[in-house]
């Protein structure tokens, strides 16, 4: 083995297109994937600079990105394809690495790597597939609509993901509401996806005037509100009281968006 | 009787939401639909929670009534007729239009209707009937309905709420037929699994002539086709009756390609003899006869049954009704009744809590009542879930060897679930196992460890497979959310500690 050889450190955008191009240049890159780093740039963090090691930026672009989606869905599984658009929605530095490193083994395994949970970079992209999973099973069940304009009806939704789950949320809600004019908007993203009643979908990053305009169409409605407020006070039964199991299922940090925990 | 007049709908919403609350089932689970063109909604096999109440409990749907009017007396329920409480009753209208503005805001997956009985179980029904029509074809809802089949209801009625519902449910009320008799006089056990079989046949009839229609199996059937048992509702006359309807769907769905049209499916099987859907020409066959399965629940605490005379009354709903969950409801005495049981503080929650557990194990995990309780033992551990339970007092076999033992083995260690179970059984095709990964998977090893070795070798070496030793251990690292619910207990009343609580003794 060449221990002398350099690591190869491939920078991007910390996006789910960004994580896919950089895999797609470091997989045709032919250097060896022992030595092969993906780090996406976050404004969070500043960059951490190793000396011993070559820097590499990324573009992002959509082809790039669409052609490791369709190698994996066409040379591993639709199951690997699900891991890996799950994982790259991950909020999380390393998750490039892991699904770097699972698709190799995943390029000479097959369908069965989305189970060989001894091999550490497998299990990471499984755990994080598991916490984008959940994540956005919380918000299809936590989401709250209100009506912002009556004619055409226009519904708004807003939400705070930890991780980049606003497509799998906009799907969901496009098959339950075809005919409906709807905006979800990710605050923590800043991005929105916008459903026409033509079924028409879009999902962008917003500008900050954009941002706030929504924020201003998050008026107070009252009617139902209050009707369902009404609602859910009166289904609890006081005798099996216990807030604590209350919690368990919804945590609190859920409950921001969430109509009838607001006062 | 005190009757709102003129209530607004907000009144009407706190009384009747109010009136339903004692009823469990909010799940809307067991049928995935499509959202549809020109309609809202659609539905999700996992089912979807909303909100969690006060209580902890999920709210999935709008459960309702649709009025709490009633003819009936029942002794245990909040809605006798000799109660003195307020009365309202919805229209239709209003129950469509919460349905729907509430759908689309997502507070909710859909509507769970229910009813007191208003004239007459069939003029009840009727009700139902009307509004769940017009939410189906006027506000061209697709999302998830639950609805209930009043006891006494002629089968043309239950088979019309079918035909709109996802699923139905009527409740058992309680254990055996003699609670029954001394606390709801006006119901009897036979006016009870009259609709369920009708409800349980239909549901067949469809699968078999219109497919799932996006329904599935219950978990209970899916188990004992896994462990080759007899399947739920099987005599040897339905699986000769199924063998042959077999062959004509086959004739059926051959020639209509993947897109059925629903008027080829209805013109295949003219002429079907004795089936127990009388009205499928005439109806929307779309979403097929109760896709989801049916439901029923009963009342826990309130007349005298055992823990094991409730489960084998559950194993047999499963068996012979096809069942998809059965719902148990620690009883609350709302009435103060003189003929139940005076319920000193909290409602046996942790009993509840158990009974539920129990269930899980005969659904998904092949555990059968006997296994768990007998007539000698016939109470759960209150202390213990069921299944750490009976693998005390089964020690003999375990340790259980991760990278060898079979799924069923898998199964049967405390902490290893369905999922964490499979996930074992495919992850040692790929490379060796270890105690991190089995973390991964999901198994919780706080419970586990005492039961399992992998590649030969248990977790730490200073556990030992000893009763007492275990349980000691299990109940210290007990964080269980229903502790201190039910039964007031201390530690000290446990039998395995001696009389001056002296837990030293097992150290």
């Amino acid at each position: 083995m060449d221990i002398e050889r350099t690591v190869q450190i491939y920078r991007c955008e910390d996006t789910v297109d960004g994580i896919l191009s950089a895999i797609y240049e470091a997989g045709i890159s032919g250097y060896g994937h022992d030595y092969i780093r993906i780090e996406p740039i976050r404004m969070d963090s500043p960059a951490n600079l190793s000396l011993f090691a070559e820097y590499i930026d990324v573009e992002t672009e959509q082809e790039k990105a669409e052609k490791v989606i369709r190698a994996v869905y066409e040379k591993i599984s639709a199951r690997a394809y699900t891991y890996l658009m799950y994982a790259a929605a991950a909020d999380a530095p390393d998750r490039g690495d892991a699904l770097y490193q699972f698709l190799v083994h995943g390029f000479s395994m097959g369908d069965r790597v989305c189970d060989a949970f001894s091999i550490l970079s497998v299990k990471r992209v499984f755990e994080l597939k598991r916490a984008v999973g959940n994540e956005s099973h919380y918000s299809r069940e936590f989401m709250r609509f209100k009506e912002v304009s009556r004619e055409p009806r226009l519904m708004l939704a807003t939400f705070e993901p930890t991780h980049r789950v606003l497509p799998m949320v906009m799907e969901h809600f496009r098959d339950r509401f075809p005919g409906e004019w709807f905006i979800i908007y990710d605050k923590h993203h800043l991005e929105a996806g916008f459903h026409t009643a033509e079924d028409e979908l879009e999902i962008r990053l917003l500008t900050t005037e954009e941002a706030e305009r929504l924020e201003a169409l998050s008026e107070k409605e009252e009617d139902y509100v209050a009707l369902w407020k009404t609602f859910f006070h009166a289904i609890a039964i006081e005798e099996r009281k216990n807030e604590k199991l209350q919690r368990n299922h919804m945590p609190l940090h859920y409950r921001t968006y969430v109509t009838e925990f607001i006062e | 009787m005190i009757f709102k007049e003129n209530a607004t709908l907000q009144e009407k919403l706190a009384i009747l939401a109010d009136g339903a609350k004692y009823d469990v089932a909010c799940t809307s689970s067991g049928v995935s639909r499509k959202g549809r063109k020109g309609e809202i909604g659609n539905t999700s096999a996992s089912g979807i929670c909303h909100s969690f109440s006060a209580d902890g409990r999920c709210i999935s749907l709008l459960k309702i009534l649709f009025t709490n009017e009633c003819i009936y007396n029942c002794k245990y329920c909040v809605n006798r007729c000799s109660n003195d409480i307020p009365r309202a009753t919805f229209t239709p209208e209003e129950v469509c239009t919460l349905t729907m503005e509430f759908y689309r805001r997502n507070y909710i997956e859909g509507l769970f209707l229910s009813s007191g009985i208003v004239e007459s179980p069939d003029h009840t029904m009727e009700l139902i009937c009307q509004t769940l029509h017009a939410l189906r074809t006027i506000y061209r809802f697709n999302g998830y309905i639950h609805c209930k089949a009043i006891p006494g209801t002629s089968p043309e009625l239950v088979e019309e709420a079918g035909w709109y519902a996802d699923r139905m449910s009527v409740n058992l009320e309680f254990p055996t037929a003699k609670g029954l008799r001394e606390l709801a006089p006006n119901k009897t056990r036979e006016t009870i699994l009259t609709p369920m079989q009708q409800i349980q046949n239909g549901v067949r009839e469809s699968r078999e002539l219109l497919g799932m229609k996006g329904g599935n199996q219950s978990a209970y059937w899916y188990t004992q086709k896994r462990l080759g048992r007899a399947l739920p509702g099987d005599t040897e006359k339905e699986k000769l009756l199924r063998e042959k309807d077999k062959d004509r769907k086959k004739v059926i769905n051959k020639g209509t390609s993947e897109e059925k049209s629903p008027e080829r499916q209805k013109a295949a099987f003219t002429g079907v003899n004795g089936t127990a859907l009388t009205r499928i020409k005439k109806r929307d066959i779309s979403r097929g006869f109760v896709p989801s399965g049916q439901s029923t629940q009963m009342i826990i605490g309130a007349t005298g049954e055992s823990d094991y005379e409730i489960m084998a009354v559950t194993e047999a709903l499963y068996q012979n009704f096809d069942l998809k969950r059965v719902f148990y409801s620690a009883f609350i005495n709302v009435n103060q009744d003189s003929t139940l049981p005076a319920v000193d503080g909290q409602p046996p929650l942790r009993r509840e809590h158990r009974l539920y557990q129990a269930d899980f194990l005969l659904r998904y995990y092949g555990f059968r009542a006997a296994d768990l309780l007998s007539e000698s033992r016939p109470f759960f551990n209150t202390y213990l879930d069921p299944k750490c339970d009976w693998a005390l007092g089964h020690l003999e076999q375990f340790p259980v060897e991760v990278t060898k033992a079979d799924y069923q083995t898998l199964l049967k260690v405390p902490g290893i679930g369905t999922k964490s179970a499979s996930r074992i059984v495919k992850a040692r095709r790929t490379g060796m196992l270890d105690y991190q990964s089995l973390k991964a998977m999901g198994v919780v090893m706080k419970r586990a460890v005492y039961f399992i070795t992998c590649h030969g070798k248990m977790m730490y070496s200073f556990l030992k497979i000893d009763e007492d030793y275990i349980t000691r251990n299990l109940l210290e690292n007990d964080r269980d959310v229903m502790k201190g619910f039910g039964e007031k207990v201390t530690y000290k009343q446990l039998s395995l500690f001696d009389d001056n609580g002296d837990m030293r003794a097992f150290s």
